[in-house]
This record gives C-alpha cells, sequence and structure tokens, in this order.
C-alpha cells in the first residue's frame, strides 16, 4: 500500500474493516463483502510459502477438517463442499494436509513452483497399508 | 428522560472537587470508570452518588487500579460515549501509559486531576509534579485556579475535547486540598443550560456501531508511527487553539465569566510579572494590588491551558514586562523548572527579553505566603533597577535550613 | 437473549462466514486463529473485540492492515480484559439511555490474551473484571511462554521446559516452577462459567463457548495453542500436538459452573503417556538425558495427580 503522508489518513491510527456500511457480516460471504484497502484479506502472503497444499478434489469427501484447522482462512468452503484454497492468503503450514483423513489424501504439500495439475495428474495412490 | 434534574441555588458553597462532580453530572457522563486516591476521590465518590440518587443515568465502574479506570475509560470512550474520570499523583503515575494510549487514539477522555505531590516521600498534599508527569502526553490540559474554575472548565473541555474536529482527551488541574478541599462561592449553572453547552454526545467511530466496524490501537512501526504522531501534535498545534477560544468565547456568553488561555491580572502596564500556576494566582493577584499601592507595576499571568502551550499569547502577555518570576511548584529534578524553561523558550527569539527568574515553591502542599510573593515582587523591582537579574536563576522559597538556589 | 447458532456437525459449521481474516502475520500453523476462528464462528451475533499486547495482537492489526471484521481494541499488554470491560460499561449505559445506534443486536464482548498477558502481567485486570461480573468472555491463548518476545518464561511456562530466561544448560533442566493453576483461581472468583479448551476438540470447544455467550456475567476459557515456534515443532503438527495435549491429559478438557459444579467435558479413550507429549517437542528435549527422566516420571504423577482431582472436584461439587 502506498506510503500517506501525516495529513492523508484518518485520526487515531483507526482502521475501518470494510467500505461503506455492512448489515450482517456474520451472514455475508467474502466474496459478497467490500472490504477496505486496510482489510488484510486484501492482502497477499503468498510469498511466505515455499511448500504449498494441492488439492485434489476426487478424494475429498468434504469432512471440513482441513477447514477447521486452517489457521490462515485458506480452505474455501461453501454450501458444506471444500472447493479450493486461497493462495493468497495460505502460508504453507501443511496442517490441512496432515488432518485430511481421506486415502490418498484429497491435499499434499509440494514445491511451491510445482504445477497443480501435473501433480493431481500424479497424484498417490491408495495406501492399502494404511487401509 | 429517566432521571431527576437538580435546582440548583445560583451560588452554591462548593469545594473544587464537589464543583467537579456537578459538573460531570449535568454533562451526563455515560461512563466513569475510577479508583479513588486523595484528594481526588470526592469527584468519581460524587458521581456516584448522583446516580444512587438518580441524578446521572450511566455506568459507575469501580475497577481495581488507577491503570484500570484509564484502560476502562478508553474501552469506554472507543465504545462511543462520554467519559470521564479523576485521579492524582500516584495514581496518575500509575495511569501514565494509558494516557498517550487515549490520546493517541483520539478519544475525548475528561480526566480530572486533583494535583498533588509524588513520592517519595510520600505526601497527600497539593503541588504539580503530577501535571507535569503528563505534559507530554498528547492531551489537552486546562488548569483551574479555584473551584469555580473546576467546574466550568469541565464543560469548556467536553465542548472542545468532543468536537470531531479535534477528538483529542482534555485534563483539567485543580489544586488538591488548597481548591479540592476548599469550600468557595460557584456561581452555578442550571442542569438544562449546562447540558445544552456540553450537547449530546456526538460518536466517531465508535465501537458500537456494528455496521461500521473500526479497529483501534494497530501498531505503527518505523514506517507509519512517526506521520501519526504528527498529525496528531499538528491538531494540537492548529486546532485547538481556536477552538478553545471559541468556547471560551460561548461560555462567556452564557455565564458571563470569561476564561482566556493565558490570564492576564493588571498586565497593561506592568513592569513586574509573576507567571504561575493553581491557586497561587489568586494569591499573587492580591499581592500584586498590594504592592501597586507601594508603587511597584506589578502584574500577574496565570496559565489556563497548559497544552497546546499558547505560546504567542505568552509573548503577547509578556512583551512589555521587564521582570518576570516564574513559579514552578514540582520538583525540577536537576533542571531549570518546566515552566521557567518553557516560557524562557517562548521568549528566546522574540525582541523582548524581560529579565527571568525561576522560583521552586509549595512542593508537598507547603503554603506560598503574601510575605513570599512580597519579597519576590521587591526582588524582581531590584532586577530591574540593576538592568540584569542579582540573584542566581532557580531560587527555592519557603524551604527552611540554609538559602538555596543554582544557576 | 439472542438465538444460539445451529452448528450439529462439521459440515454445518463449514457455512460460517469467517470474521477473522488470512493475511494476518502469525507464523505459519500457529494455533491461535484456529481458536480464534472457532470462537468467533460460534456466533452470528455481533462481536465486540479488544486484544492484549502478543502474538495475536502485534500480528492482526498492523497498520495499514486489520485481520478483524468486528470492532477490535488494542490498548496495552495488561488491559484487554478492562477495555472490554469499558465497552461493555458504555453499551450498557447506550441501552439505558436508548442510544444505542443499533438497538436490536445482542453484541458479545470477548478479550483476548496470551498466557503472559493473562497470567502475569494482566492477572490483576482480568481479576477485577471477573469479580464484578461484567457481561464479557475472556479468553487465554496459553502457549505457555512469552512467544510474542521470543520465548520467555511466564508464570504459565511448565516445569522442565526450556525458555530463554529459564534455559537448560549444562546444570539445568530449564523452568523450576509448576504451571499456575489460572483455571482454578479463576474459578474461585465463583463467576458463572470458566472453561479449559482445546482447538483439536472443536465440538467441546463450540459447545463450551456457546455456554459461554448464553451466560449473563463473567466467562473465563483457557484455551491450549501449541506454538510451533516456541515448543519447537513442525508446523503442520500443530494439531498433532493439540491432540497430546488433550489425550496426555496434560491439558484436561472441562468446565467450572458458578465456581462449583466442575464437570470434566474429555475423556480420552486410550491415554497417551506424557513422555509421548514431551517428546513431540524440542523444549523438552534435554529432559530425555538419563540424568533428568526422573522429571519424565515426576510429570506422569503430576498429570495423574491433576486429573484425580479433578475427578473429586467433579464428584463432590464443591
Amino acid at each position: 500500500m502506498a506510503k500517506k503522508g501525516w495529513d492523508e489518513f484518518e485520526i487515531g491510527a483507526m482502521l475501518r474493516s470494510f467500505d461503506g456500511s455492512i448489515d450482517d457480516i456474520a451472514g455475508t460471504r467474502q466474496e459478497d463483502r467490500t472490504y477496505s484497502e486496510n482489510n488484510s484479506y486484501k492482502a497477499s502472503v503468498a510469498d511466505w510459502r515455499l511448500i504449498k497444499p494441492v488439492f485434489n478434489k476426487d478424494y475429498c469427501i468434504d469432512c471440513q477438517f482441513c477447514w477447521i484447522y486452517c489457521p490462515d482462512v485458506s480452505i474455501i468452503a461453501r454450501d458444506k463442499k471444500m472447493i479450493g484454497i486461497d493462495m493468497d492468503h495460505c502460508k504453507g503450514c501443511g496442517i490441512c494436509v496432515e488432518v485430511c483423513p481421506t486415502n490418498p489424501k484429497s491435499l499434499l504439500m509440494f514445491p511451491e513452483q510445482a504445477e497443480d495439475e501435473a501433480e493431481i495428474a500424479s497424484w498417490p495412490k491408495k495406501d492399502e497399508e494404511e487401509a | 428522560m429517566a432521571f431527576d434534574k437538580m435546582e440548583l441555588r445560583d451560588v452554591e458553597v462548593w469545594d473544587g472537587n464537589h464543583a467537579a462532580a456537578q459538573a460531570l453530572r449535568q454533562a451526563q457522563v455515560d461512563v466513569v470508570a475510577a479508583y479513588p486516591i486523595t484528594p481526588s476521590t470526592p469527584i468519581v465518590e460524587g458521581y456516584a452518588q448522583f446516580k444512587a440518587d438518580n441524578y446521572v443515568e450511566g455506568e459507575f465502574v469501580m475497577v481495581e487500579s488507577e491503570h484500570a479506570a484509564m484502560s476502562g475509560c478508553i474501552g469506554a470512550a472507543a465504545a462511543g460515549g462520554r467519559v470521564a474520570t479523576a485521579t492524582s499523583s500516584q495514581g496518575l503515575a500509575l495511569m501514565v501509559e494509558t494516557l498517550y494510549q487515549a490520546s493517541g487514539m483520539r478519544l475525548p477522555i475528561i480526566l480530572n486531576i486533583v494535583n498533588r505531590a509524588l513520592a517519595a516521600p510520600l505526601n497527600v498534599n497539593g503541588d504539580h509534579s503530577d501535571m507535569y508527569l503528563c505534559r507530554d502526553s498528547g492531551w489537552i490540559q486546562f488548569d483551574a485556579f479555584s473551584p469555580q474554575g473546576a467546574y466550568d472548565l469541565n464543560f469548556i473541555a467536553f465542548k472542545v475535547s468532543e468536537d470531531h474536529g479535534i477528538r483529542l482527551p482534555s485534563i483539567i488541574n485543580q489544586d488538591g486540598f488548597m481548591t479540592s478541599h476548599t469550600a468557595q462561592g460557584v456561581t452555578t449553572i442550571t442542569d438544562d443550560d449546562a447540558y445544552n453547552f456540553v450537547g449530546k454526545f456526538k460518536p466517531m467511530n465508535d465501537m458500537l456501531d456494528f455496521e461500521h466496524p473500526v479497529t483501534h490501537g494497530v501498531q505503527t512501526e518505523e514506517d507509519w508511527h512517526f506521520e501519526h504522531k504528527a498529525r496528531q501534535h499538528s491538531d494540537l498545534m492548529l486546532k485547538v487553539s481556536p477552538k478553545i477560544d471559541e468556547v471560551f468565547a460561548n461560555f462567556e456568553k452564557l455565564t458571563g465569566r470569561k476564561y482566556s488561555q493565558v490570564e492576564c491580572y493588571d498586565m497593561e502596564d506592568a513592569d513586574l510579572c509573576v507567571f504561575c500556576l493553581g491557586t497561587s494566582v489568586e494569591t499573587a493577584r492580591e499581592v500584586a494590588t498590594e504592592m501597586r499601592a507601594k508603587g511597584l507595576k506589578a502584574g500577574v499571568v496565570g496559565l489556563r491551558v497548559i497544552r497546546p502551550f499558547p505560546f504567542a499569547q505568552i509573548i503577547e502577555a509578556l512583551k512589555d514586562v521587564k521582570a518576570v518570576a516564574i513559579l514552578d511548584r514540582a520538583s525540577p529534578g536537576g533542571a531549570p523548572g518546566a515552566m521557567y524553561n518553557e516560557i524562557a523558550g517562548a521568549l528566546y527569539n522574540t525582541e523582548y527579553s524581560p529579565l527571568l527568574s525561576g522560583y521552586i515553591y509549595g512542593l508537598g502542599g507547603r503554603d506560598l505566603t503574601k510575605a513570599n510573593l512580597v519579597d519576590l515582587y521587591n526582588e524582581l523591582q531590584t532586577n530591574v533597577d540593576a538592568g540584569k537579574v542579582t540573584t542566581q536563576l532557580q531560587q527555592f522559597i519557603g524551604v527552611r535550613g540554609p538559602k538555596l538556589s543554582f544557576l | 437473549m439472542s438465538e444460539i447458532k445451529k452448528i450439529k456437525n462439521l459440515k454445518e459449521f463449514s457455512t460460517s462466514a469467517d470474521r477473522f481474516e488470512g493475511a494476518n502475520l502469525l507464523c505459519p500453523g500457529c494455533a491461535h486463529s484456529i481458536i480464534v476462528r472457532e470462537i468467533l464462528n460460534a456466533t452470528n451475533d455481533d462481536l465486540v473485540l479488544s486484544a492484549s499486547t502478543g502474538c495475536l495482537e502485534v500480528c492482526t492489526a498492523v497498520y495499514p492492515y486489520t485481520s478483524w471484521d468486528a470492532s477490535w481494541i488494542h490498548i496495552g499488554f495488561e488491559n484487554s480484559s478492562t477495555a472490554i470491560a469499558g465497552a461493555e460499561s458504555m453499551y450498557n449505559a447506550l441501552k439505558t439511555k436508548g442510544r444505542l445506534k443499533q438497538p436490536d443486536r445482542n453484541p458479545k464482548f470477548i478479550a483476548f490474551g496470551g498466557d503472559g498477558a493473562s497470567y502475569d502481567i494482566g492477572f490483576q485486570w482480568i481479576s477485577g473484571c471477573m469479580e464484578r461480573n461484567h457481561n464479557m468472555m475472556y479468553v487465554v491463548l496459553d502457549n505457555e511462554v512469552y512467544a510474542n518476545t521470543g520465548g520467555q518464561r511466564s508464570s504459565s511456562t511448565p516445569i522442565g521446559s526450556s525458555a530463554t530466561t529459564s534455559p537448560s544448560g549444562s546444570i539445568s533442566y530449564g523452568e523450576k516452577m509448576n504451571k499456575k493453576d489460572m483455571m482454578g483461581i479463576m474459578a474461585a472468583h465463583n463467576i458463572p462459567y470458566t472453561a479449559q479448551v482445546a482447538p483439536n476438540k472443536w465440538k467441546d470447544m463450540v459447545k463450551k463457548i456457546q455456554k459461554g455467550f448464553a451466560t449473563e456475567g463473567s466467562v473465563f476459557i483457557n484455551a491450549v495453542s501449541p506454538c510451533t515456534t516456541e515448543w519447537k515443532f513442525d508446523p503442520k503438527d500443530t494439531m498433532m500436538l493439540t491432540d497430546l495435549s488433550t489425550d496426555s491429559l496434560v491439558f484436561p478438557l472441562y468446565e467450572v459452573i458458578d465456581g462449583k459444579e466442575w464437570n470434566i467435558t474429555y475423556r480420552p479413550k486410550n491415554v497417551v503417556p506424557v513422555e509421548e507429549y514431551l517428546a513431540a517437542q524440542g523444549r523438552f528435549k534435554h529432559l530425555f538425558k538419563d540424568e533428568y527422566k526422573y522429571l519424565i516420571k515426576e510429570w506422569q504423577e503430576r498429570v495423574d495427580e491433576n486429573w484425580a482431582y479433578l475427578q473429586r472436584r467433579e464428584e463432590a461439587r464443591v
């Protein structure tokens, strides 16, 4: 964000979460919110990652363990379905992979520069021992 | 409204504490979070009693320390309403951390400080050590010289602080015991007039506006902190002073009582000036009148607004004077008195160069006697006659033992 | 009283719209934000929040960004409790005076603090708020160390842990003091509700938080928050560490109602030896030297004793 001069911001170092008025925040999905430029939702920590989660929906059972245990609000769940990962906010901690109960896992960590489609194409098979 | 109004006589006999408590009632303060400390306790006890007797609606939160008192005030003010409290001395010292946070967050809290010495050694009486402790805290700071001032300045402070162009907290100082516990005639304002003067509280960036969530108390590091502090200082320097003058003028229209940022007494043609704060101003005025009768052209300047420091008004008040005695009622801790330094700083780059001498007096509630002030005016006249300061620049007056002077 | 949000299962819970945002600056794998999310998502009511100085605070409100979608305030290290108590007092005042902008809401007042802010520097402020029974919830994010300042011991740091100010060394096993019993102290305030929670047991946690929200008066929550940085484990293992903490009974999950009625809310089917919990963390690594192995035994005995004590409290109903 541009560095403003001393006379260019609101007094008291106060920040607003949204532009304008928002009536029911808990009832408004992220994509429907009018986030202000000061909301960290508008920022990215993608450059923190050395490794990243890749999501293979073929094996996902929508248990939502990844959703609840994601520290970075980066598992996108809509209508009780896991639909993807918010790669602007994911820090690559790998918790989602650890808590994923499917066999094979529906989420796996790969190097940041890996191609998602290629990794999904060569996804590990079911681990018979574990099963 | 569900609470009862109070019928006041035109003139009531109130001490400074009760006068301040009445002002908090009449301003219909929403939240008072407070902790007791001598000599300020009766102010918040007063609010609690008014609430118990249904003369005010609001929340009185008796917390477990002065730090918590101001912490609660900050939370309440950020939530969006009228907030006030009171403290003194050690309590203020414990509270100081939060004073900077209140002003930095631009929360219009009103704090009555009943001035008292700082330990050690422990002392419950009045001096200005606590007043000086928060000099740089970013608060607007007023000084009452009497119970009347303690009453009036509360209304004025709410009006200035809560203005959306200002949004800075205010301190109203009054001398411990000499003002706070000394009953005098106080000309009152009716409940309706007082509340109408202060006006309804207008929230701004209030946490309880659920449709506009706000984040208060952020962290700013080297890339933003300086700008925020600069903004606050700029508002103190440029916006507050004209607003105070405007509110003083409106208050005079309502009550006939005239306040000025720098209160001048017999200064039009004065050669000699005593510059002081608090109850000493009234004592000095009496002595100045007596010195006039003896042929000395004596005057008094009392500082009504300590912050923002009324630089230009002080120069104006002192420009034609030949000698000024600057009285500091706080142990200077290895330096010239703070007020001495500020006055010297105001005059230094001007074409005016009255002879300045500093005096440390009245620590821990030691009386400043009329005899002390007579000596002081005579000493100023000696300086004028000699064309220079004939003593050291800093002298202690009213202290036992060998004469103490420095610099 | 507002309706309690229906959260039958995780799928239903996952329809929540978070009011805490990513791109905050917490470490990858930090349990703080998992706890915060579970708490905030436990209600759809409006929220008024505060945080004491600490990891959560410095990582979620660094100008010019905020990660909070509800009103939030930070004052200092010691006073998030009193800050929110002040806001709650103003709410009550404005409600009485008919000046609330949206009078039909049922806001929840929540203060967060780390164990340093809560067990140590802010202890008095919390005690004051609880004693006055403000209608608020105080949540400790208990990672047993001053993590934000780089790993100094707090009065929550357990014995044998290596912290920067109580380091293990050639002649020291690290921290010498037992963890302070904050739950017991808070319960002794006879506040309506006190509970220990862990984010792995989300159902238990959400139930307690909702119970807390439905309570008139003060609620104290102690939440175990495994710290990848200071407990020294891989960020991906945060939930595994949380499981170990609850299943070894190092962090038993229980609640106390009105300071009197103690209820254990989670009894692990298979209790894990404390040794496994300790072995998973770098801060206890030195305890596995021969000369300190007796401490591991003592750890187990202490945990067993505490568990027995909790069961006696539960049974005794006093």
